[in-house]
């Protein structure tokens, strides 16, 4: 790791004018994936600002039909939260899917939807539940804030406060573990909306994205002979030792499969 | 392990157990010396340059830094010849051709990840600041990964003083026989398989501690390290340096399954630094530098063929092997030739065997001894032939075992290429497995998968190796009794994990009836390094060698104290019985125990032997259920039963089997150092892209053992270090062809990735 | 630099470290605690568990910045007078150790498995275990260890 200076902020607000000041200074949530990335030399930020455990990044309720998840939220919390159990099981589900133990008692959800890589979780969830990302300056729209590898619809030294959840009819996620890292390969959450139903898949492509085409055909009947035939373009997707396109392609499907089974209370 | 044996825990747990469970373990990166300098090394991000210039100005002026070395200081301090063990008359008499290797690439570097400058520094970060700014230039010249490219005529040349990158081409056995056997064959089977090269990764990194005394001219190294007379050997041949100028200092050690027995260049470069900064220097490797340059293990590509009559019964077999070495020949290389040769014909008897050997140089890391060193590469060809030729014949695989098996009135048994197995009883043994197994039942459990959309599949190995041996002149145990009874045991061999200090105070606390906490092992002791030979511990060869002469050593010490005893009793010795620690006579009721002998001060005995190989074997059974929907592969059931001949302590014989046989799973299912075959890049370069098991690869294990006491060991025991993979690797590969076969899978090679495995059921599917 | 304060094992620890410092390195380093190991570099190994305000976290991807102020618990914590926690008693006891080196991370792991779920299934001992890797002992001693500290700690054995 290159030197740097650590500093904890005190506030959201004082963290955001901080980095407005400092632009080479980086925000330091649960530090998952940023730490890794200092140690191996890949980036050089000036400054890390601490956000974690900030009283106002950290709440879960449900009110008004809708579930809110503050940024410094650690994947263990949401996974054993009693109020996201009830309110999007499958939401707790897919946070004590992530990583390993170690990474769920110190990561975030603000870090990893802020982060956006492409084998996280948490956006897979973002999406397909159609959620708002509430930062210091908007609220964003899930279809609007994912753009791809490592990129999201944050400006400079904007933060994530907070997740709102619309909570729907009923929800399921499935992934397929990568060999070695852990990550998701594939996953795909599945959301019967008020909007309909809405399919986002993480691990395949370059970023998260929606499957439209699984989501039209499962409009007409939450059945799995429907994502047979639902078009996948594969040469879109990711193709690493581990997973080919063409593999990664059937393991959407597959994953697709299975977690609408699991929606529909199969196993 | 019986049945009963594998539900019994020693309550006690073993020696090491207080210590490494509290966290009060020393290992190499735990040492501190007063004033110590940290090392890091700068490392080729090429597979195949020259080095047109190095630049370390920038880097010398770095704060903090002290020196920063170079090929060319490795080159002056004449570290450039590494041993090697490849010491087999080659094929028509041709003799290995050995590159040299500066401890620092000098001209040329040839791998992805071999060092070429080491910075030395007040701290460790301020060397890894001051790497960044030594400036490298390279003229990439193009590299070569596959072996067998390596050898075809046009392929890049690696090293001027190695033609063809052709290190070493050899054969055994008798050529004109097994062609005359394959002429009259009623069916020849035929398959070539790659054994994947592997990352052994023990989970301690490596580290090292070196420092030179300028008044004695020599150096200590703190190291981890598989025993320090091997390593001793190396280093001295490496450096210069003799043996007798070289120290070590190495407590706990993380693992090793071979990786930790060579002498690295690392060494020689920090050897090289102590003395030149007259400091004590410091270098601990990251997972990614232990992944890209400590020794790798496997790499083998064979092709096999196995010659049948209408019986059944095996004429000849033939083998013709390509070993990947990577781009240099490590110190501990030889296995891949000698173990893969000495158990050859496995358990069956085939009377004609052949093989050739072609040792190729690739733009890899050095590739050397790992967890079994070439044993469980022959046992996975040979018994995927095997199991091939079942299907084929359309035999059940167990009985086309049944058919050729060396049967028990032949032993010792020699082999068409020149071993002796000692001591065996395979039908016993394969009988007892089946049984474990359910062999029988077998066809309900495959339809119980198959309904629930599984594919299931169910593999046998049948296997030998040889252990023991070793390159040490001898074994030499030392052990000594002082005043109040306290029994020290001294070896030069070394657990990386195996719990000698467990096992050999047992071996000696039996022989002297004493409970086991009066006996202490020490292991590698430096007052004793100069004094005592002894194989470093690899080749499962410590219980039968230091472990067998802990045995005679108590048995010395035991008649040495008898004569002494005799002289106080005053009787004969003759008259002079042993029990429990304490000389007495039938007659009278004084006692003299063990501690008043050391009265005057501490009694010691030293004993020594040396012991040929012994062979275990064994018979694993391994059912897998693979999922066709993702191609994964997972273990329903695996079943072990062996013959280690005596076991000295159930729970630790029975940790090396799961650790073993959990390696093989890895092999099989995942674990393989990939490198771009174009740019030589690394590309499973940490634990991010290189597979390893975790908990749940392998859930459970059902053994049992069925001895047949070794004729080469005084204790009876055999090896068993290496022989979960020897057997695991062709159970389990020989399960997953199993499952697949009936798709019209005819062969995969590991690892069997889910993506793998998915792919050759579509293939399979669109064919038909 | 950073002041930074810990109360490691009961006892509260001082230093000034380098920002960049690690907590496990202000471990190792600064307060000579080397039970808690680094196998790795890419925070997949699990060797370095340590346990921050009683959850078991890698002391390798945290800053020792990051950790002031709360408590952290290492395995030279874990014995109480000389006494072997169940845990370490446990892992001796079925043999769930070999060469030792992932073995404090995997305690570590296993205390924090164990607080959340006091008698977890096999399955739940295999993804309790997700994050730490051994290569001696093929898992198998290791899970039956922490089955037997289950045990232990729920007061049921012997």
């Amino acid at each position: 790791m290159y030197a740097l200076n650590y500093v904890k902020a005190k506030s959201v607000q004082e963290a955001a004018e901080f980095l407005a000041a400092n632009p080479e200074a980086k925000l330091l949530a649960g530090g998952m994936t940023l730490l890794p990335t200092l140690k191996q030399r890949l980036a050089r930020p000036t400054h890390l600002v601490d956000i974690a455990g900030l009283p106002e990044l950290r709440r879960i309720e449900a009110k008004g039909g809708r579930l809110v998840v503050g940024a410094g939220m650690k994947h263990h919390e949401v996974a054993t939260s009693a109020v996201v159990k009830k309110a999007i099981p499958a939401l707790a589900g897919l946070a004590g899917e992530i990583g390993d133990p170690q990474v769920r008692n110190q990561g975030t959800i603000g870090g990893s939807v802020a982060n956006n890589d492409p084998a996280a979780d948490y956006p897979a969830a973002v999406l397909g539940l159609g959620a708002t990302v509430v930062t210091t300056k908007r609220e964003i729209a899930a279809d609007d804030y994912f753009q791809g590898l490592f990129t999201t619809a944050l400006g400079e030294g904007e933060i994530v406060v907070r997740v709102e959840f619309p909570l729907p009819k009923k929800a399921a996620y499935c992934k397929f573990h990568h060999p070695a890292s852990g990550y998701a390969v594939a996953g795909v959450f599945i959301a019967q909306t008020a909007g309909g139903v809405r399919v986002a898949v993480t691990g395949a492509g370059p970023g998260v994205f929606r499957w439209s085409a699984a989501e039209a055909a499962l409009a007409k009947g939450l059945k799995p002979a429907a994502l047979e035939s639902a078009k996948l373009d594969a040469s879109g997707l990711n193709s690493d030792i581990h997973a080919d396109r063409e593999y990664r392609a059937n393991l959407v499907r597959v994953m697709a499969k299975r977690a609408l089974a699991k929606l529909s209370g199969k196993k | 392990m019986s049945a009963k044996a594998h539900k019994h825990h020693d309550p006690v747990g073993r020696v090491e157990d207080a210590r490494l469970t509290t966290g009060a373990g020393t290992y190499a990166a735990d040492w501190n010396l007063p004033g110590q300098l940290y090392a890091h090394f700068l490392r080729s991000d090429r597979a195949h340059a020259e080095i047109v210039s190095v630049d370390t100005a920038a880097a010398l002026k770095s704060p903090g830094v002290r020196a920063v070395f170079t090929g060319a200081d490795a080159v002056r301090a004449g570290h450039v010849k590494p041993m090697h063990t490849l010491n087999f008359p080659g094929k028509g008499g041709m003799q290995t051709r050995a590159p040299e290797r500066p401890a620092l690439a000098h001209g040329k570097t040839r791998f992805v990840g071999e060092a070429l400058a080491m910075v030395v520094a007040d701290s460790l970060s301020a060397a890894q600041d001051a790497a960044e700014l030594v400036q490298v230039e390279y003229r990439d010249l193009p590299p070569v990964i596959s072996p067998e490219e390596a050898l075809a005529p046009d392929a890049p040349r690696l090293h001027d003083r190695v033609p063809g990158n052709l290190a070493l081409e050899a054969e055994v056995g008798d050529a004109a026989a097994v062609d005359t056997a394959f002429a009259r064959a009623a069916h020849v089977t035929q398959l070539k398989v790659e054994v994947t090269r592997v990352a052994p990764n023990p989970m301690e990194p490596r580290a090292y501690v070196a420092s030179y005394d300028a008044r004695g001219d020599s150096y200590t190294l703190h190291v981890c390290c598989q025993g320090i007379t091997t390593l001793r050997r190396h280093l001295s041949a490496y450096t210069g340096v003799p043996e007798e100028k070289l120290h070590f200092e190495v407590r706990d050690v993380g693992g090793g399954f071979g990786q930790r027995t060579p002498a690295y260049p690392e060494h020689c470069t920090l050897m090289l630094a102590a003395k030149t900064t007259g400091k004590p220097v410091k270098w601990v490797s990251t997972r990614s530098e232990g992944i890209a340059c400590d020794t790798h293990g496997r790499a083998n590509i064979i092709n096999g063929a196995l010659a049948l009559d209408e019986s059944g019964k095996f004429l000849a077999m033939r083998l013709d092997w390509v070993n990947d070495m990577g781009s240099y020949l490590s110190p501990a290389s030889m296995g891949h030739i000698r173990n893969t040769s000495t158990c050859m014909t496995g358990v069956y008897r085939i009377p004609a065997l052949y093989a050739t050997y072609r040792v190729a140089l690739t733009s890899t890391a050095p590739v050397s001894s790992y967890r079994g060193a070439g044993r469980p590469d022959i046992a996975y060809v040979v018994e995927r032939l095997v199991s091939q030729a079942a299907a084929e014949v359309k035999m059940d695989a167990a009985e086309l075992r049944r058919r050729n098996l060396i049967p028990p009135g032949a032993f010792p048994y020699k082999t068409p290429t020149g071993s002796t197995y000692e001591n065996a009883d395979l039908p016993g043994l394969l009988e007892k497995a089946l049984r474990l197994a359910d062999w029988k039942g077998y066809p309900k459990r495959r339809a119980q998968s198959v309904k629930q959309g599984r594919l299931r599949g169910i593999g046998i190995a049948t296997v030998i190796e040889n252990t023991g041996a070793g390159q040490a002149a001898k074994d030499e145990v030392e052990i000594e009794v002082d005043a109040t009874g306290k029994v020290t045991v001294y070896t030069m061999s070394k657990s990386q994990g195996h719990g000698h200090e467990t096992t050999f105070a047992t071996i000696v606390a039996n022989a002297l009836g004493l409970p086991l906490e009066r006996v202490t092992l020490r292991q590698c002791a430096p007052e004793k390094q100069h004094r005592l030979q002894g194989n470093h511990t690899g080749g499962s060869r410590s219980t039968v060698g230091a472990g067998s002469v802990c045995h005679l050593a108590a048995h010395k010490l035991i008649e040495h104290g008898r004569a002494l005893a005799a002289l106080a009793l005053a009787v004969e010795p003759s008259q002079v019985e042993f029990a429990r620690g304490e000389f007495h006579t039938r007659e009278s009721k004084r006692k003299v125990r063990l501690g008043d002998l050391a009265k005057s001060g501490p009694v010691s005995v030293v004993a020594e032997a040396k012991f040929g190989s012994t062979f275990p074997n064994g018979c694993h059974i391994a059912e897998v259920e693979v999922d066709p929907d993702t191609g994964a592969a997972s273990i329903a059931s695996y079943c072990a039963v062996d013959d280690i001949g005596t076991v000295i302590n159930h729970a630790v014989v029975e940790g090396q089997l799961h650790g073993g046989v959990a390696m093989g799973a890895g092999q099989i299912f995942g674990e393989k150092v990939i490198y771009d075959r174009d740019t030589g890049q690394l590309v499973t370069g940490s634990f991010m892209d290189y597979f390893m098991p975790r908990a749940g690869l392998l859930p459970a294990i059902r053994g049992a053992e069925h001895p047949t006491p070794s004729r080469v060991s005084p204790l009876g025991v055999k090896g068993v270090g290496e022989s979960g993979c020897t057997g695991s690797l062709p159970a389990l590969g020989n399960a997953v062809m199993d499952a697949l076969r009936p798709l019209g899978i005819e062969h995969l090679d590991m690892p069997l990735t889910p993506a793998k495995v998915w792919h050759a059921i579509q293939d399979a599917k669109n064919k038909k | 630099m950073a002041k930074v304060t810990i109360k490691v094992n009961g006892t509260n620890q001082t230093r000034a470290v380098e920002d960049r410092t690690l907590l496990v390195n202000f471990l190792r380093d600064e307060l000579g605690l080397t039970g808690t190991h680094v196998g790795c570099d890419t925070s997949q190994c699990g060797c370095c568990t340590v346990h921050v305000n009683g959850r078991a976290v890698k002391s390798c991807t945290l800053l020792a910045a990051q950790a002031n102020g709360a408590e952290v618990l290492t395995i030279e914590g874990m014995a109480k007078k000389g006494k072997l926690h169940p845990i370490q008693q446990a892992f001796s006891e079925c043999h769930g150790l070999q060469c030792g080196f992932c073995t404090p991370g995997m305690i570590m792991a296993t205390a924090g498995l164990l607080k959340d779920n006091a008698n977890p299934t096999e399955e739940q001992i295999y993804k309790g275990l997700e994050g730490n890797l051994c290569r001696c002992t093929g898992y198998i001693n290791i899970v039956k260890a922490v089955k037997r500290s289950a045990k232990l700690l729920r007061g049921k054995a012997r």
